[in-house]
Order: structure tokens, then C-alpha cells, then sequence
């Protein structure tokens, strides 16, 4: 069959250069690389006491928690005394448990643990407790206090309370004002208490209505087809909170391809494309209330501190707080400067 | 039925009769069986004897005929019914849970259990070993995995199953089928054991010398009918018995054999010819070749080896030594593609299960195997399509003469039809045909028997397998016997009478 | 949803394509009677049939429904594109799907293949060489999954289950190392214009075009070529279609490289409609398309398969979505009522089945 075997022949070739193009395709390198921004590093950063920080983290399969591993990374690097172990992000339970297990075997000096599931986590954060590792409990909180040395994470309710009060000062004097939510995941405690401290925020604002909400689930494609769904339901509305800037570059294309521009949207978490959205002033996305990443940088300074057996400066006390709750800043076109390095990609 | 005054048969089935779409499978049979007997159910494939036994185990339903069971008048409206009326079967593909124990398996169901859901593990062990002893097999323990017993240990585990409920009849099919010698012999035993104890026992299988070991009786069903009843399994001649299976009980109309053939005029070359072709453990050496024109049978009992060959030839399975030419050229082994190309066809066994696509209309049956014919560039015209699949049919008078009537509306005849034209269709020039009259009607025989007849005087060269020896001598111009997968015997079909044929079929049987 | 189910199911005997449910005996007559009464259909080209009829009265019972609780919201040109356009997405993939499952197979991977292939296509790299870069990866990478299912199943004799749920997982696995969960946007002008109402033609979206001349190739494919033919007969009886010749190995790797080639369409259409790729786009695609294709009367053991049926499908659950959304439900109830449309629209069609045609 020669007719065959030249097709086969010719069907083989581009194949094989198809898959060679392709491969070229995967990199994600922009032209100018730009390293992660992680503010300033503590005002007592002369070199110490050499400490080993362990790190393990869920798997980073969306931007924020992405960020939440660069920032940890870039500003270990900061530090010449510091070294980070970091673990292969997990979403699995158990192999986490494994990861920070190996960890304590290790005798690192510091843990900081950010728990795929803060319940889940919280014996073996007490088994490193108890084996004389100080562990920095980072955002999903364990259900003992006695797993952590010092927890430190955002606030889903204060956002929700951020992004309610601010548009509710945009919307002042406004009549029958209506508002709608584009909410994250329904399943997550953490959409149920920003939707909470949205709700009551509003409360505060007899004249604004929320009209409409429905739930996308922190992707592109589904803030694209919620927010499709509800601009379609709402001819008109006046704000637009969205708890998400992932799911939000999906809403912003409903709404441009809707031709909508007649209300003012609010992100969350603090995405770079949404803060550049917001300096550029060219869309309907106005602002976006922090739920920043960067509180990974600040538990490495936490974990380095307590490695060198520190206080934290500006503050009178000589041990480091056992709770920091960060405050969720609302990010728009005045500040944004200010905050845009802090972004994430 | 002979009537047995002084004690009522344990169970009387008469008139059965059960139809499925296209087939009547089961054509008003009989059977009685005693109590404490090994009553042996003989028939080929395709007589009726699995329909009968589903009957028998409530997984069928009788479309006509009457159940005794002890005296009373029964339904046996589910396998659970039959069960609690001590009904027992034990299937070829035994039902056994491979991942659970043998006492597991054995109470499965029915389990000993506390407040009705804890099970009393060692009550269950402790029965299921007592019961196995009765079996006389003691070597299987009852906390064993049944996954890592043989098969005929396994065997004993689903009778131990029967007899965990108050069983009075134990059916089972084929039992020796996956036995080593010295394995029968033990189940032999405990068959013996079994009926010592009142227990009957319904037992079907191929092998005569069997059935006169251990049979008591015999019951011969043919086609979905009894053909003898209750003979003395130890006495009845085994060529009788045969005869009663494969024997023609309607005289069939076999087409004449063109004069051609029979003055011997010159002979067209072949157009198969096979050479030394051989499949481990199935056959062996075999050399044939089949001329336009002609009919070439194989004869042979189940196991000969029949199918195996056809399947080999045909490419859809390959042969250990030995090759395959069409028109002098060698085939590719092993593959069906080539040997479509090259000409060949098969009407396969299973037909429903190998043959036709059960969904599908006739045409699409019949032009499965000619679609680029009708396409351009892969699309299809379908009215042409629709319009050669119809003029194929209607060669073969297949009826209803609508191309678009679902295939499984059919009957089998017609059915088998479909398949032939199939191969018509395509231009095939060698015919392979197993069984073409398993499962068509015996008054549609005739027909399919003269269509076959035709294509060969058209030029088709046809290789045919058939059971039934009568078949095989009234169709085919020459016929080869086969035993455990020797040809023992080539002969025009003239030549050959049923007797001798049965004769070569079975020498080195026990014949009495 | 009593009310479509009841209608379809009183509708099913009356309708052409319905035989008389007479035994075998008769059989003849009624088919043969069957056919004069379908030829009007087929004077058409097409063959609607009970399937089709019980899902278009769901259909039609849902528009009711939205008519009523949202008559100026659901009942615009506004709405129906965004319909259309969500539908379209999911309907490419199942027009694939509806193949691989006509064969007898099945193609857990479909939802990863899209997310690599549209991460794959959303790169940087990729990005510089604009709209054809994009559109070139993307069905490259589609068709390259698939190719990869093909082999293993067909030739390496892999069950169906099994080697999609290794893709399901490798694909999805590649498309976060890609990515590294970033969301990749789109900068391609001429890409993202495809998505904005200045580029529809006579109101219809590109991305509705696209779908619906997917579905119109899928349906001459299986209905009309020699292709299709085969693809029902392996799905049908494998052992019957290689003993009648067929190439059935050949046959199940087009297949699979079908349904990779639909994953690569959607995977584009998916980055023109979002305007960027991430590596959780196509989230349990694998699910819906399955769902979509049996409520539409694709039989999952194989051997029949509706196109129409399974856009119909696609066209329920995408209305059920837009209906809940327009009354603000929450998702909790959407999930619920998918279930249950699922359910009711396999009993009707098993009834109308039954009393149609076994």
C-alpha cells in the first residue's frame, strides 16, 4: 500500500512539526519580566540569626493563591539569613498533612502553613507545636488557637463590609438605587461571610436595594456566563460588587459584550489586570477591595522574627501578637498607585 | 408420557412452547423427571435447552404449556419462586461472587443473621462446612476466597449454594464442560450423593459417555420439540441417540445438484484453497479447497473443531501454521480486513451476537459491508444505497420486501437472508457459512437451502458447517468429517449416507 | 415538569415516525405502513423521531415557563443570542461526545482537553502570532489529545473509562503547569472582536455560526456518510462490524480524534467568548455533554445516536440556566432542577420508546 504509507508518511511529518511549534507555544515569559513586589521589607532587616522557614500552601491553581506563593518566595529571597523550604502545593488532606509532617522531621525553625482545610490541618499544626516548631497559620484558620503561634490572614467579611460601604457612599443620595452580586463559589463558607458583611453594609443605606445575585465559581468562563445571565435579567442597576478579580475579567467581558456601561462595578482581592483596569479609568470597574496576597510576605517576616526570637517594631509589646486580621483596603483610582505593585497576575 | 401410577413424578413439563421475536425456540416440549434420578436433557446448540432450563429456573416465562411440581399445578414467576420450590440451577458461567468466601457464597441471600441484618459469620462457616462434607469435599474450607478455588471446586461451592436451600432439583448445565477427567470422576461422586439422597438431578451435556455413566434416563429435544422421551440412558444405542439429535423429523427439500458437477465435466480451478492450516488445541493440518460452483461441507460434532476453522479461514482468528489462498495468492493471517478484500464472506454461528447490527434497518445490514460503493468522497447516496440492498433481498425473496423494516422484526430465516445478501451484495466469490439454519424455522429451510444452492450455480464457492449430519449430506457436492479437529474422512456427498457418517463422527465413543 | 412529560408522552404514539406496537407477527405490515407515513419526513432530509419530539415538548415547555415569570427579559433578540451563545461552548464538545458515544465509548477528557487546549492557545508565546496562532494551537492541541486517546484505546486496547480519565487528569494537570493558575488574558484584537455584538452577522453571533455549522457537519457526518455508517455499526455490535470487514481499531481512533478536534473548536470559541484562558476553563464539560447527549436519546451502551437530539439537550440545559438566573435563583435550585430534567426526560423517552418501538 504505498498510497497509504505516503499519507501516513506525510500525516507523520506534520504531526512532528506541529508538536515541535507547539511546544514553543507553552511559554508564558512576558518581554520584560517583572519580579514580584512585596513592599518593604522590615525596618530591622540587618542580617540575624540564620533561620530555615518551612512553607507548605495549597495548590496554586488560581491567581490569588499563585501570588500568595510568589510573595512568600520573593521575600524569603529578601532576607540573606533566611531560607524557605517550600512544599509541592497540594489540595489533598492527607498529602499535605504528609508534606508538613516531613517538614517537622526536617527541624525546620519556623512553619508557616496555609491549610488546604484549616479543621483538617489543625493536629498536625499541634504536633509541630508540640515538637518546639513555632507555626504561623496562614489565612484558613485552625479550629485550636493552641495550632498556632501567630495567625495571620484577610477578612471576608470586613470585604464584604468594604465593598457595601463604598458603594454605598458612591450611591449617596441616590434614589431606589439598585445593586447587584456576582458572587464566588456557593459551596465556600468564605462567599457566605463576604456576602454577609456585604448585606450588612448595605444595611446602612436605606436608599440601596440589592435586586439580583447569583454565584460564578472564581473562573473566567463562569463570571463570563453569570454576569451574561445577569445583565440580561437587570436592564438597569446602578452597582455591581464582584467578589472575585479572577471571575471578573469574565464578567468585564460579558459587560463589554452586552454594551453595558451604565453602573460602576467592584472587584475583590486585588488582581493586577483589575487594578490596571482601574488607573486606566476606561471600563465600568471603578475599584477593588484587597484580600492581599501579600500577607504571605508578612508571615515570612512573622516566621523570620520569631526565628530570631524578635518583637515586631511600632509596636510596645515584646512578643509578636497571636492574631493578625489584615484590614481589607478598597483600591480605586486615587490609591491605586499606591497598591498597583502589589497586584497579581 | 408414560403414565407412572404409583408415584407422582417429581416434575412434569408439558407443552412448553415459548417464542422469541423471529425464532420459536421452544415448540411444546415435555419432560418428566423422578425424584433420586439423574434425568440427562441431550440436544445441540440451538435445540432449546437453555430456553428450557431459564423456563425451568423462572428467569422465562412459558408463552403455553402446563408445570407440575410434586402433583400441583405451579407458575414459576421468578428465579426466587423457583428456588423456594426447591428448584436449583447451576449455570454454565457460574454465579458466584469471586471476592466473597465460599460460606459467603453459599448463604448469599439468605444469610444467618441476628435482628435480621448481623450476620452470624461462624454459623455461616460452620453450615457451609457441613454442607460442603456432604458433598464429600471436605478440602474446600469454607473461609477460602471462592476467587482462588478451580473451577470445579467452584462447581461444588454453587451445589453446597443449591443445597443450603431445601433443594429437591438441581439442574445443571454442562457441568463437565471445564473438568479435567479425574474432576468429573469427583463430580460424578457427588451426583451420586446427591440423588442418594432423593435429590433429582437435570443433567445436560454434550458427552454420551457421560450420560451412560452417571444417566438414569434421557430426554432428546431437537428444534424446540421433544424427539424421545425418557429412554433408558445405559441401554439406548448411542447412534440412536445421535440420530435423535442431528436426524431430520421433517423431511427437508435439498435442491438438486447441477449436472455438471455430477458428470464430472471439467472443473474450474479453486477458488480457496487452504494448506496445512492448524490452531493449537482446536485443529490440525487441515488441507481444503473449494472450486466455484461447489459446496464443500464440514461435519463434526460439537467440539470438532467446526467453527474454529470457518473463524480461521476467514482471518478472525489467527492460525498457528498453515495459510489461507484465494486465487492462488496467500491471505494475510489473522485478518478479516484481507480476506473481505479478497473475496470472502462469513455467515457466522452467533448471528444476532457476530452477524447483524440488532438496531439497524435491513439496508443497513445488508450494505454494512459495500459502504464505499454508494459513497463519494465518504458521503453516502443513500437511494442507491437503499435501491442495491433491495434488488440483494429480493435475489434472495427476503421478506417482508421492505429494506427499511428494522432487522430484528425478522425472522431468522430472514435474517440469515440479510446476511447472505450482505455478501452479495459486496461481490464476495467465497461463501463461509456456519450454521445457516441454527434458529430459522423448520418450514423456512427449505427456502434457504434452495438459495444457498443457487448462489453456488452462479459461481459462489461455499464452505458450510453444519451439526446436522442430513443437512451437510443433502446440501454440500463434497463433504469432510471431522474429529477433534482431524478430517477422518472426504467423500462426495453421494457417497455418504447418515449412518456412516455418524459412525465416523463419534469411533473411539463407547458404542454398546 | 409533569406537564411536557405528560403531553410528549400522549404525543408519542401519534407521532410519524411511531410504528403500531404490535408483536413480531405483524411486523411487516406495520413497518412497511411506517414507512409510507415517514415519507413526507424524509422528503425533507430529515428524520425527526420520538426522542427528538419527547425533548423539543421540554424545550417548548421551558420557553413557556420563561415566557410567563419573565416576559420582557426572556422573551428578546438580547436573549436568545446569549441562549445561543452559551450554548455554544458546550454544544461543540457534545457534538463530538455524541459520536464517541454512538460508537460504544466514551470521553472523560473533553473538559481538560478544552482547558489545555485554551491555555495552551493563550500563552504569550502563542499570542504573538495572532488570530491564526491562536486558532492553530487550539485545534492542534484538541486533535493531539485526541490522537493520544485513540492509540491507547484503539490500539492499546485500553477501555474507554480508563484512558480518557488518564487524559482527563494529564491534560488538566499540563494546562496548571502552563498557566501556573494564572488566568491568561487575551491582548488579540482581532480575537476578542469575534465576541462583541459588532461582529454578528444579521444578529447572529460568530459563535452561534460556528456551532451551528458544527452541528450541521456532525449531522451530515452520521447521517449521511460512510463514516457515520461505521461509526453506529462499531457502536451497535463491534464483533458483527469486524467480521463484516470494517476497520474497527481505525475506526474507534477517528473517533476519538473527532471528538479532540470538537474539544480544539470549543477550546477557541471558549477564549474568544471569556476573552482570556485559564486552566479551570471546561470545569466537568465531560458531565454535561455526556447528560446532554442521553437526554437527547443517544443510547450509552452505543449503536444510536442523534445529533439533533443532542443539541436539543444542550439547548435544555442552557434555557434551564438562563430561566433560573433571569428569576435570580441561586445555584443550589439550578443543580437541583438539572437533575431532575435529566431524570424526567430519560423516563419519557423510555416510555415513548416502549410503546413505540421496544
Amino acid at each position: 500500500m504505498p498510497e497509504t504509507s505516503r499519507r501516513g508518511l506525510l500525516f507523520g511529518t506534520a504531526a512532528v512539526s506541529a508538536g515541535v511549534l507547539l511546544t514553543a507555544c507553552t511559554s508564558n515569559e512576558p518581554k520584560e519580566a517583572a519580579a514580584t513586589d512585596t513592599g518593604p521589607v522590615a525596618s530591622d532587616d540587618k542580617p540575624g540569626k540564620a533561620v530555615t522557614i518551612g512553607f507548605a500552601g495549597p495548590q496554586a491553581d488560581h491567581g490569588w493563591l499563585n501570588a500568595i506563593n510568589d510573595q512568600a518566595k520573593s521575600r524569603a529571597k529578601k532576607y540573606s539569613d533566611v531560607t524557605l523550604d517550600i512544599t509541592e502545593g497540594s489540595n489533598d488532606i492527607a498529602a499535605q498533612i504528609g508534606q508538613v509532617e516531613t517538614l517537622i522531621n526536617k527541624k525546620v525553625d519556623v512553619l508557616v502553613i496555609l491549610p488546604a482545610d484549616g479543621k483538617a490541618l489543625t493536629q498536625v499544626g499541634l504536633k509541630a507545636m508540640r515538637a518546639g516548631i513555632p507555626v504561623i497559620n496562614l489565612d484558613r484558620i485552625f479550629s485550636n488557637p493552641q495550632a498556632f503561634r501567630a495567625y495571620i490572614g484577610g477578612d471576608n467579611y470586613g470585604m464584604g463590609v468594604s465593598a457595601g460601604n463604598y458603594i454605598g457612599q458612591k450611591l449617596k443620595g441616590k434614589k431606589d438605587a439598585k445593586v447587584i452580586e456576582l458572587a464566588g463559589i456557593d459551596g465556600l463558607e468564605l462567599t457566605q461571610q463576604r456576602s454577609k458583611g456585604f448585606d450588612d453594609a448595605l444595611k446602612n443605606y436605606p436608599n440601596i436595594k440589592k435586586v439580583a445575585r447569583q454565584a460564578a465559581d472564581f473562573t473566567v468562563e463562569s463570571g463570563q456566563a453569570k454576569m451574561a445571565q445577569l445583565l440580561q435579567a437587570q436592564s438597569s442597576f446602578d452597582a455591581l460588587w464582584n467578589h472575585d478579580d479572577d471571575q471578573g475579567v469574565g464578567a468585564l467581558r460579558a459587560i463589554q459584550q452586552a454594551g453595558r456601561d451604565d453602573f460602576l462595578m467592584v472587584g475583590g482581592a486585588g488582581a493586577k489586570a483589575a487594578m490596571d483596569a482601574i488607573k486606566a479609568d476606561n471600563s465600568v470597574l471603578k475599584a477593588t477591595v484587597l484580600y492581599p496576597p501579600t500577607m504571605a510576605a508578612s508571615a515570612i517576616d512573622l516566621a523570620r522574627t520569631l526565628g530570631q526570637s524578635k518583637g515586631i517594631s511600632g509596636l510596645a509589646e515584646l512578643e509578636i501578637p497571636a492574631q493578625v486580621t489584615l484590614y481589607s483596603a478598597v483600591v480605586d483610582k486615587d490609591n491605586v498607585d499606591q497598591y498597583l505593585p502589589t497586584g497579581f497576575r | 408420557m408414560a403414565p407412572t401410577p404409583p408415584t407422582t413424578p417429581l416434575l412434569t413439563m408439558s407443552g412448553i412452547t415459548k417464542t422469541f421475536p423471529g425464532v420459536r425456540a421452544l415448540d411444546g416440549v415435555d419432560l418428566e423427571v423422578e425424584a433420586g434420578e439423574v434425568h440427562c436433557l441431550l440436544g445441540q446448540n440451538g435445540a432449546g435447552k437453555s430456553t428450557l432450563i431459564k423456563v425451568l429456573a423462572g428467569a422465562h416465562q412459558p408463552d403455553d404449556g402446563v408445570i407440575n411440581w410434586r402433583g400441583e399445578e405451579v407458575t414459576l414467576k421468578s428465579p426466587i419462586a423457583a428456588m423456594r420450590l426447591g428448584i436449583a440451577t447451576i449455570y454454565q458461567e457460574l454465579d458466584l461472587v469471586e471476592g466473597l468466601s465460599v460460606a459467603e457464597n453459599v448463604f448469599l441471600g439468605h444469610e444467618p443473621t441476628t435482628a435480621g441484618f448481623v450476620v452470624r459469620g461462624r454459623e455461616a462457616r460452620s453450615a457451609a462446612t457441613a454442607l460442603l462434607a456432604r458433598l464429600g469435599h471436605p478440602e474446600i474450607r469454607a473461609h477460602q476466597l471462592v476467587g482462588s478455588l478451580s473451577a470445579a471446586q467452584q462447581q461444588i461451592v454453587s451445589m453446597a449454594r443449591a443445597l443450603s436451600h431445601d433443594v429437591r432439583l438441581i439442574v445443571m448445565d454442562e457441568p463437565s464442560a471445564a473438568l479435567d477427567p479425574d474432576e468429573v470422576d469427583n463430580l460424578f461422586r457427588t451426583v451420586a450423593t446427591l440423588t442418594a439422597d432423593g435429590v433429582a438431578v437435570i443433567y445436560i451435556s454434550h458427552r454420551l459417555e457421560e450420560i451412560r455413566r452417571i444417566g438414569d434416563r434421557v430426554t432428546v429435544i431437537k428444534d424446540g420439540r421433544t424427539v424421545a422421551v425418557a429412554l433408558p440412558a445405559k441401554q439406548t444405542p448411542t447412534r440412536d441417540v445421535v440420530a435423535l439429535m442431528t436426524g431430520r423429523n421433517v423431511e427437508y427439500v435439498f435442491p438438486e445438484r447441477p449436472a455438471a458437477t455430477a458428470a464430472g465435466a471439467p472443473r474450474p480451478e479453486p477458488v480457496l484453497r487452504v494448506e496445512g492450516l492448524s490452531r493449537e488445541g482446536e485443529f490440525a493440518s487441515l488441507d481444503l479447497e473449494v472450486r466455484p460452483g461447489e459446496i464443500v461441507g464440514l461435519a463434526g460434532l460439537v467440539g470438532s473443531g467446526r467453527s474454529e476453522i470457518l473463524e480461521t479461514v476467514y482471518g478472525a482468528r489467527k492460525p498457528t501454521t498453515g495459510r489461507v489462498l484465494v486465487d492462488g495468492v496467500p491471505l494475510r493471517p489473522g485478518s478479516v480486513r484481507a480476506a473481505v478484500r479478497a473475496g470472502l464472506g462469513l455467515a457466522p454461528e452467533e448471528r444476532k451476537a457476530q452477524g447483524l447490527l440488532m438496531l439497524e434497518s435491513v439496508t443497513r445490514n445488508v450494505s454494512v459491508s459495500s459502504l464505499p460503493r454508494f459513497a463519494r468522497g465518504g458521503w453516502l447516496d443513500r437511494s442507491a444505497e437503499r435501491a442495491a440492498a433491495q434488488r440483494a433481498t429480493r435475489e434472495l425473496s427476503l421478506r417482508p420486501d421492505n429494506p427499511d423494516a428494522r432487522i430484528r422484526t425478522l425472522s431468522g430465516g430472514n435474517q440469515q437472508k440479510a446476511v447472505l445478501a450482505r455478501w452479495l451484495l459486496r461481490g464476495c466469490r467465497v461463501l463461509l457459512l456456519d450454521e445457516p439454519t441454527r434458529g430459522v424455522d423448520v418450514g423456512a429451510r427449505a427456502e434457504l437451502y434452495a438459495v444457498i444452492r443457487r448462489l453456488a450455480d452462479e459461481g459462489l464457492a461455499v464452505l458450510l458447517v453444519s451439526s446436522e449430519v442430513p443437512e451437510v449430506l443433502g446440501l454440500a457436492d463434497r463433504v469432510l468429517v471431522l474429529r477433534e479437529g482431524l478430517v477422518v474422512h472426504r467423500a462426495p456427498a453421494r457417497e455418504l449416507d447418515e449412518h456412516r457418517v455418524l459412525d465416523l463422527v463419534m469411533e473411539g465413543s463407547p458404542t454398546p | 415538569m409533569k406537564q411536557p412529560a405528560s403531553e410528549a408522552r400522549q404525543g408519542g404514539p401519534d407521532a410519524p415516525a411511531t410504528p403500531d406496537p404490535t408483536p413480531s407477527s405483524a411486523a411487516s405490515d406495520a413497518s412497511a405502513k411506517s414507512t409510507e407515513e415517514k415519507k413526507g419526513w424524509r422528503a425533507l432530509g430529515l428524520r425527526l423521531d420520538v426522542r427528538n419530539l419527547s425533548l423539543l415538548g421540554v424545550l417548548a415547555a421551558l420557553i413557556v415557563v420563561g415566557g410567563i415569570t419573565k416576559p420582557d427579559q426572556f422573551l428578546d433578540t438580547n436573549n436568545l443570542q446569549l441562549v445561543l451563545t452559551q450554548a455554544s461552548v458546550i454544544g461543540v464538545v457534545t457534538v463530538g461526545m455524541t459520536f464517541v458515544i454512538t460508537s460504544g465509548g466514551i470521553d472523560l477528557s473533553v473538559g481538560a482537553i478544552v482547558a489545555l487546549a485554551s491555555v495552551w492557545a493563550t500563552t504569550l508565546a502563542t499570542q504573538e502570532f495572532g488570530f491564526a496562532g491562536i486558532l492553530f494551537t487550539a485545534v492542534l492541541v484538541g486533535l493531539g489529545c485526541g490522537l493520544v486517546n485513540g492509540v491507547l484505546i484503539a490500539y492499546g486496547g485500553m477501555v474507554p473509562f480508563i484512558a480518557t480519565l488518564a487524559m482527563l487528569a494529564s491534560a488538566r494537570g499540563l494546562a496548571l503547569m502552563i498557566t501556573d493558575g494564572k488566568t491568561q488574558i487575551v491582548t488579540v484584537t482581532s480575537v476578542l472582536d469575534l465576541g462583541v455584538p459588532d461582529s454578528y452577522v444579521l444578529g447572529i453571533p460568530p459563535l452561534v455560526l460556528v456551532f451551528a455549522a458544527v452541528t450541521v457537519v456532525g449531522w451530515l457526518i452520521l447521517n449521511r456518510t460512510t463514516f457515520g455508517r461505521r461509526t453506529i455499526a462499531v457502536g451497535g455490535n463491534p464483533e458483527a462490524a469486524r467480521l463484516a470487514g470494517i476497520d474497527v481499531r481505525r475506526q474507534r481512533l477517528y473517533l476519538y480524534l473527532f471528538s479532540g478536534l470538537c474539544c480544539g473548536i470549543a477550546a477557541f470559541l471558549l477564549i474568544i467568548l471569556a476573552g482570556s484562558g485559564q486552566n479551570t476553563n471546561g470545569n466537568l464539560y465531560e458531565l454535561d455533554a455526556i447528560a446532554a447527549a442521553i437526554i437527547g436519546g443517544t443510547l450509552l451502551s452505543g449503536g444510536r445516536g442523534t445529533i439533533i437530539g443532542s443539541v436539543l439537550g444542550v439547548l435544555v440545559f442552557t434555557t434551564i440556566t438562563n430561566i433560573f438566573a433571569l428569576n435570580n435563583l441561586q445555584s443550589d435550585v439550578q443543580q437541583i432542577a438539572k437533575g431532575a430534567i435529566i431524570v424526567a426526560a430519560v423516563l419519557v423517552q423510555r416510555r415513548t420508546l416502549r410503546n413505540g418501538e421496544v
